[in-house]
């Protein structure tokens, strides 16, 4: 059917626990989605990676039907993991707060190759680098 | 969920500072959640959608405003300040927001609607009384197209209400809610077959086919038309609600559907892309009948000669 886009929303959220508060509840109840129809889908697909945070890219079309599909977790949460820390540094150019190696970058790129817009691994690879640097992990051998 | 208020906080950014700023709200938002808004281009009927990176993304989340300190938020602001030195980081945007019951906030945008000469759609929690000779469908809107609230599919209804005579086999090409074949049930045609290229729009379709008491006379499949389509044969009324670029690419496989003096309502064609429509259908031998037009949308509407 047609489907003219009215929103094009992407959430990062909990996987299964999706409910109507926010940030879904005001992210999507301004475009008339059905909320519960999405929150028990996401939920359904979701329920294996409990623990994680799985981003999904919600589009939205001008009779208010909706469609997603779900990506990997992002690049933050993942070096998180890789280096062991909670969160980032307050300022990521004097602090470093953890310390991932050059193979967990590649395999974070590798994993999320599919999500990034990046030419080749070696592009995922300095985007990873990028946001491990703004959040105040080094990258060593 | 706390109650009370929430304070939206929002944060214009370029591409590549989204990941560490969604890092930033994720740690101090409610369960963690952020919402990401990438601008996007699309063409007038949808097609093509693409992420736009020449323009900022939009960055959100929520925090309940009970739990929230004023030296919280410095903090964030201060954190985003960092950030800029390295990418571009807009100023944060704190906005009030009340509690709402989100869970069914939404339902104020489905009302009963009339669709057609003869047809109304009603959500599961709204009554309505039909006048005689009304059909009334029963729709939860969810996760396939066709809600009733689009022009295509207002388009499609005023057509089949039309071309459909009692007793039709029908054929409905990109069925996704159902709307279409339990439109054509309603108003009397003896058996629909329905196709969509999207499992959740199977699904949808067969649960409103069910909810409507017309799963009987109706078989819904995963599918096209064309080479390894799920029907074969061919209907005296053939549906293809989708977009101009698809009813190209299926042109030859509606026309084989369609039966010898047979009808195919064509909708969802933007005005802009009618020619290239037209001249395909033409070009197959189908013969142009009518259009009809409502905003921007098309719908043609074509026959089959006697002996095609």
């Amino acid at each position: 059917m047609a489907k003219r886009v009215r929103a094009y929303v992407k959430l990062q959220i909990p996987a299964g626990k999706a409910t109507p508060a926010p940030p879904i509840g005001p992210a999507l109840g301004q475009h008339g989605v059905a909320i519960m129809n999405f929150c028990k889908e996401y939920n359904e697909r979701t329920s294996a990676m409990a623990g994680q945070i799985i981003p999904v890219v919600i589009t939205v079309y001008e009779d208010r039907s909706f469609s997603f599909v779900t990506k990997t977790p992002p690049a933050a949460d993942l070096l998180r993991r890789a280096a062991g820390i909670d969160k980032g540094a307050g300022n990521p150019r004097t602090e470093r707060v953890g310390k991932v190696s050059e193979d967990q970058v590649r395999e974070i790129a590798e994993l999320k190759m599919k999500d990034l817009n990046a030419i080749d691994l070696t592009g995922a690879v300095k985007q990873i680098e990028g946001t491990a640097k703004s959040m105040g992990i080094e990258i060593g051998a | 969920m706390p109650g009370g208020q929430w304070l939206e906080l929002s944060v214009s950014c370029d591409t590549e500072a989204v990941e560490p700023v969604s890092e930033l709200f994720a740690g101090r938002g409610y369960q963690g959640g952020v919402v990401i808004e990438e601008p996007f281009t699309q063409e007038p009927d949808g097609d093509n959608l693409a992420v736009d990176p020449s323009r900022p993304v939009i960055v959100r989340t929520f925090l309940a405003a009970r739990d929230t300190k004023p030296e919280d938020l410095d903090q964030i602001r201060r954190a985003l300040w960092h950030l800029g030195r390295l990418r571009f980081v807009g100023e944060l945007v704190v906005e009030c927001r009340h509690e709402e019951d989100w869970a069914n906030a939404w339902k104020a945008h489905y009302g009963v609607h009339r669709i057609g000469s003869k047809t109304t759609v009603r959500p599961p929690w709204r009554e309505h009384d039909p006048v005689p000779g009304e059909a009334v469908i029963v729709l939860d809107p969810g996760m396939a197209f066709g809600t009733g609230l689009h022009p295509t599919t207002r388009l499609c209804v005023e057509l089949l209400e039309a071309e459909l005579v009692p007793g039709d086999v029908v054929l409905d090409v990109g069925t996704g809610s159902g709307i279409l074949t339990v439109a054509a049930a309603l108003h009397g045609a003896a058996r629909i077959d329905a196709v969509d290229i999207e499992p959740v729009a199977v699904r949808a379709a067969r649960e409103n086919a069910e909810r409507n008491g017309v799963a009987g006379q109706v078989r819904i499949e995963e599918g096209s038309v064309g080479t390894g389509s799920p029907f074969a044969g061919r209907y005296r009324l053939v549906l293809a609600n989708i977009i101009a670029r698809i009813l190209i690419e299926l042109a030859p496989g509606l026309a084989a559907a369609t039966a010898p003096r047979g009808t195919l309502v064509l909708s969802g064609v933007v005005e802009s892309k009618e020619p290239a429509v037209r001249r395909t259908f033409d070009s197959l031998g189908m013969v142009f009948d009518r259009r009809a037009q409502m905003d921007d949308w098309v719908a043609l509407v074509y026959r089959q000669p006697a002996a095609g």
